[in-house]
């Protein structure tokens, strides 16, 4: 059987997918599509029609809303396109973009206004040296070990380093005083063309961003770092192989990416005020025009981002809305956002990185009958500590039980998430919002009887938002679904909760009457409140603990693994994608009613995205897959408000937000989630788990240095152990030093003979 | 060192340090050893044909050779410096250019840009384009295409003109014959052939090619994680069957 050369051939595998293989440049539109986008134009048409502000249109108005709209737009594409040469060249979405943009805003505010240096040396500084730097440095300390990461921890790790970034700028610039950058040669300093004023901040706005995209343009196309950047998306190894230092290239994409959004932030800062929140949210919206490039088109980048500009213009002012919609023209870039990733063709939602999604060890599955002791555990710790049982503690004051309770509601918040993000894997951003919306249900209901009706009727209306929310999961998967639901938050922030119907900003005082159940009468900050959340959250955590063990359980397991897997083994992805949005929904729900018992009031702060971030980032923290990760992000949750209360250290003031960040960050050195860790450990002291004192023993003994004469004799003498002594004595390198090549020839025992 | 003289004739056995030599090399992927200690070198101006099934360590033994994989144990010696552990682009810089198995091309690059990534070895990009276009004047007519949407065998041809391009100090090509027709598969390797015989140290790694023998100057034949056997081309070629068949 000899084998010959088209028997090669015939074996050989074909490794080249179609997915390698790139779009031709000429696109044929799909027609779905086109009929998508012209009913969004009409409808866009009818609204508009409807909302007419009566605003004459003149030259004069015309004019305003295009170079105030262009200029605006410029910033959004300064910002995309960091984003996109980033998110191409290293595969990461950066979602700090916009919060490195604003610190850099800061530092700059800082050096120009508050120590008064000239602008140029300020800009030059800020823009040409510390935010490139600034960007080589996150680069290797943070994402470069973001590459292997499982898609959900690359997402919440730039989450992370946002809200952290925007902890430390709170930090280092608290708002204890307004803070204005002036524009460019000042308010004043502007010129008039046919009829429309101009200010040179804004000429310069618009000429910087085009002469970004003409830099971005040569850079890629005609010099060699620039194509060896496009080269690194298609094949890093190879690029290697060429010769291109692979790291290097991340390094300056990073670099160039920390600029342009350091660039993007100074000059929004004088448009918009430089407030922390505002300033991050702002530089967010690029996001959308990014998307309108499908994340790698900069063309396509910048006209989607003058297209949010003018549009953002338009409605202010040409459209008038009622109280409700006030927020339009800022929610314009959330609905571009959530259309585009909707609408983007299934071929190029290709998660990057699949390949890493691989569990590095299997976890142990916790049964009932453990969880059950665990949770009564806890309810007795939980009793006798408010009730002043153990020694050394009183028993709780109002604000103790207070926080006690803040612990527990946002742990059954975070719980939600369990099923939909740890075990199906689709990332969401938006446990707040369901949880906002099952309040307002809680509060319309029955939140003036505290009947506990109302708390299950909660849960199930807030369920159908969950299916709301599951018809573009349906199609999408990880950095879009997260950005669909980042933006289905932001969407409900500014345009739900605002509408007088939901949440009435001018109506003080209690909504929600006490529980009653069976006779007692639970106010939303007494002890017995917080004893019957806990009874709740427990009931719950054993529930999922069931649930995970359960057919349910596996089908989203697997889900997650291999949607395409899953669907050939007969299971109906929709259904089960649906089933565990609209349970996460309703368990989110069922935590914003608590949760608005416990307020009293509701108001459309309580809700917001960047609110519910820290929520999520805590638990994934914890360890997202594992129920006990929401007790642990419970309790941080409430450590960080203590400590900030016990400590008043100014470096402490925006530890809720910092705390959460920082730790997310620090994810990419134990991505397995403190949880796991600290039940690794923990285990072997209980008594049922035999198997976990056996696996620590055998840890233990696999890590002892072995004792001399004991290898081969009392322990098995392996070829790891051997290259361990080799290196150890450094054998090896003795022997290839120049000049001793005999002896390492000698070395070799099998030598094939030439 | 040797590299880059073109017009040197091959010169078989030299009192030069091989271009590559290989002693008892270690290597695998994480837990797993795939090769056990493998001994190979290629001289100046050798062309040595690397035979073997699927999972015998050939490509694997290609990574440690470029710098993809880092040997555990053993030494790597390119032109009589040990490169252990230096990294891939500083060991095609240094002349080492390895075309890997599928095609070694970026499919969202064109044509002149794929090329262009082939300055990195120190050639000016006039002369890269020059050879290349030369040697394939398809690819001249196809200079401003997308690599990704040439045919098969234009593809490797765009991925051995960075071989050919560049003067390379060392040539190893991963199984260049995969998923082409036969008679492209003639034409590369007669190209090869062309390398060769203009001086060009090359090391082949293939399951089996009727085409390889009439280039190679020596065979070996890898199985399990080491070289086994070492020879003419002609009477490895007629062991193969039977090595295949022994297995270990």
């Amino acid at each position: 059987m000899s084998p010959n050369a088209s028997d090669a051939v015939g074996r050989a595998e074909r490794r080249d997918t179609a997915a390698d293989v790139p779009r031709r440049r000429r696109t044929p539109v799909p027609v779905r599509q086109a009929v998508v986008l012209s009913g969004l134009a009409v409808g866009a048409v009818v609204v508009s029609a409807a909302s007419w502000a009566g605003t004459p249109v003149t030259v004069g108005n015309v004019g305003g809303m295009v170079v105030v709209g262009l200029s605006l737009g410029a910033i959004y594409a300064v910002s995309a396109s960091g984003l996109v040469v980033v998110y191409t060249t290293t595969g990461v979405f950066n979602f700090a973009q916009g919060a490195v943009g604003m610190y850099w805003a800061f530092v700059y505010w800082e050096l120009r206004v508050n120590r008064g240096w000239p602008a140029p040396v300020a800009l030059a500084l800020v823009v040409l040296v510390l935010a490139p730097l600034g960007g080589v440095l996150l680069d290797r300390a943070v994402m470069r070990r973001l590459r292997n990461l499982p898609l959900v921890l690359q997402l919440m790790v730039t989450v992370g380093l946002m809200v952290a970034f925007m902890g430390i700028a709170a930090t280092q610039w608290q708002g204890d005083r307004g803070r204005t950058v002036l524009p460019f040669f000042g308010h004043t300093g502007s010129f008039e063309v046919i009829g429309v004023t101009v200010t040179w901040h804004r000429l310069i706005t618009i000429l910087v961003a085009a002469a970004i995209a003409l830099l971005l343009r040569l850079l890629l196309f005609r010099a060699r770092l620039g194509v060896a950047m496009r080269a690194v998306v298609d094949s890093r190894s190879l690029a290697a192989l060429n010769g291109a230092n692979g790291e290097a290239v991340s390094a300056t994409a990073w670099a160039i990416g920390s600029s342009l959004a350091a660039v993007a932030g100074i000059l929004i800062a004088p448009e918009s005020q430089l407030v922390v929140d505002v300033l991050t949210l702002v530089v967010i919206d690029a996001f959308a025009a990014a998307a309108v490039g499908r994340m790698r088109s900069l063309p396509w980048t910048f006209a989607g981002a003058l297209l949010l500009g003018v549009g953002q213009q338009f409605i202010r002012r040409f459209l008038s809305f009622d109280d409700g919609f006030a927020n339009m023209h800022e929610a314009l870039p959330t609905i571009l956002l959530f259309v585009v990733v909707i609408l983007l063709p299934q071929a190029q939602l290709r998660a990057r990185g699949v390949s890493a999604q691989l569990a590095r060890r299997t976890l142990r599955l916790t049964d009932v009958k453990e969880s059950t002791v665990g949770v009564a555990a806890l309810f007795m710790l939980v009793l006798a500590w408010t009730g002043g049982t153990l020694p050394f503690t009183d028993a709780w004051s109002s604000v103790g039980i207070n926080r006690g309770v803040t612990m527990m509601v946002t742990a059954i918040i975070m719980l939600s998430l369990v099923p939909l993000t740890g075990w199906a894997g689709q990332v969401s951003f938006a446990p707040l919002a369901f949880a906002g919306v099952g309040a307002v249900i809680f509060a319309k209901i029955t939140g003036d009887t505290g009947s506990a009706y109302g708390l299950v009727l909660a849960a199930a209306l807030t369920a159908p938002v969950g299916a709301l929310m599951a018809l573009p999961a349906v199609r999408l998967q990880g950095l879009y679904l997260a950005l669909a639901s980042m933006a289905f938050a932001r969407g409900f922030e500014l345009l739900f909760f605002t509408q007088t119907a939901v949440i009435d900003p001018n109506r003080g005082g209690r909504q929600f009457a006490p529980l009653s159940i069976g006779g007692w009468e639970l106010t939303g900050t007494g002890r017995g409140y917080l004893l019957a959340l806990t009874v709740v959250f427990g009931a719950m955590v054993t529930g999922l603990v069931a649930l995970r063990r359960s057919r349910w359980g596996r089908r989203w397991v697997a889900m997650k693994d291999s949607e395409a897997a899953a669907a050939t083994l007969g299971i109906n992805v929709i259904e089960t994608k649906v089933a565990v949005f609209v349970l996460s929904a309703a368990m989110a729900g069922f935590g914003g009613a608590l949760f608005g018992l416990q307020v009293g009031t509701l108001n459309v702060l309580q809700f917001e995205l960047l609110v519910g971030l820290p929520i999520v980032l805590l638990l994934v923290v914890g360890g997202v897959s594992l129920p006990a990760a929401a007790l642990f992000g419970g309790v941080n949750t409430v450590l960080f408000i203590v400590i900030k209360d016990r400590w008043d250290y100014s470096w402490l003031s925006a530890l809720e937000v910092l705390g959460p960040g920082i730790m997310a960050v620090v994810m990419v050195l134990n991505p397995a989630g403190a949880v796991a860790e600290i039940g690794r450990g923990f285990a072997r002291f209980l008594p049922w788990r035999a198997d976990a004192r056996a696996a620590y023993a055998a840890e233990v003994a696999a890590n002892r240095e072995p004792e001399p004469g004991e290898l081969g004799l009392s322990r098995p003498f392996t070829a790891a152990d051997m290259v361990a002594t080799e290196r150890a004595l450094s054998v090896a390198n003795e022997l290839a030093r120049p000049g001793h090549d005999g002896a390492a020839a000698a070395m070799t025992v099998e030598r094939p003979a030439p | 060192m040797t590299r880059g003289d073109a017009d040197s004739s091959r010169a078989r056995v030299g009192p030069v340090a091989p271009v590559l030599e290989l002693h008892g090399v270690r290597a695998g992927y994480g837990q797993i050893e795939v090769l056990h200690g493998v001994d190979l070198s290629v001289a100046a101006g050798e062309v040595l044909a690397l035979f073997g099934p699927n999972g015998a360590g050939k490509t694997t033994t290609l990574g440690v050779c470029s710098g993809q994989i880092r040997p555990s144990a053993g030494s790597v010696r390119l032109m009589g410096t040990m490169v252990n552990g230096a990294r891939p682009h500083a060991l095609a810089r240094a002349g080492v250019c390895l075309i890997p198995e599928g095609r070694g091309i970026f499919p969202n690059l064109t044509v002149r840009e794929n090329l262009r990534m082939a300055t990195y070895s120190g050639v000016a990009y006039a002369r890269v384009e020059e050879r290349a276009f030369e040697q394939f004047p398809r690819l001249a007519e196809r200079r401003t295409q997308l690599a990704g949407t040439l045919s098969g065998g234009e593809q490797q041809m765009l991925a051995i003109s960075r071989g050919l391009a560049t003067d390379p100090a060392l040539l190893l090509l991963d199984e260049l014959s995969m998923g082409l027709a036969p008679m492209i598969v003639a034409e590369l390797y007669e190209r090869v052939g062309e390398m060769a015989a203009a001086g060009l140290s090359i090391l082949i790694v293939e399951q089996f090619a009727q085409s390889v023998l009439g280039v190679a100057d020596r065979a070996a034949v890898m199985l399990g994680g080491r070289v086994q056997q070492v020879g003419e081309p002609e009477s490895i070629a007629a062991a193969l069957g039977g090595a295949y068949l022994d297995g270990h």
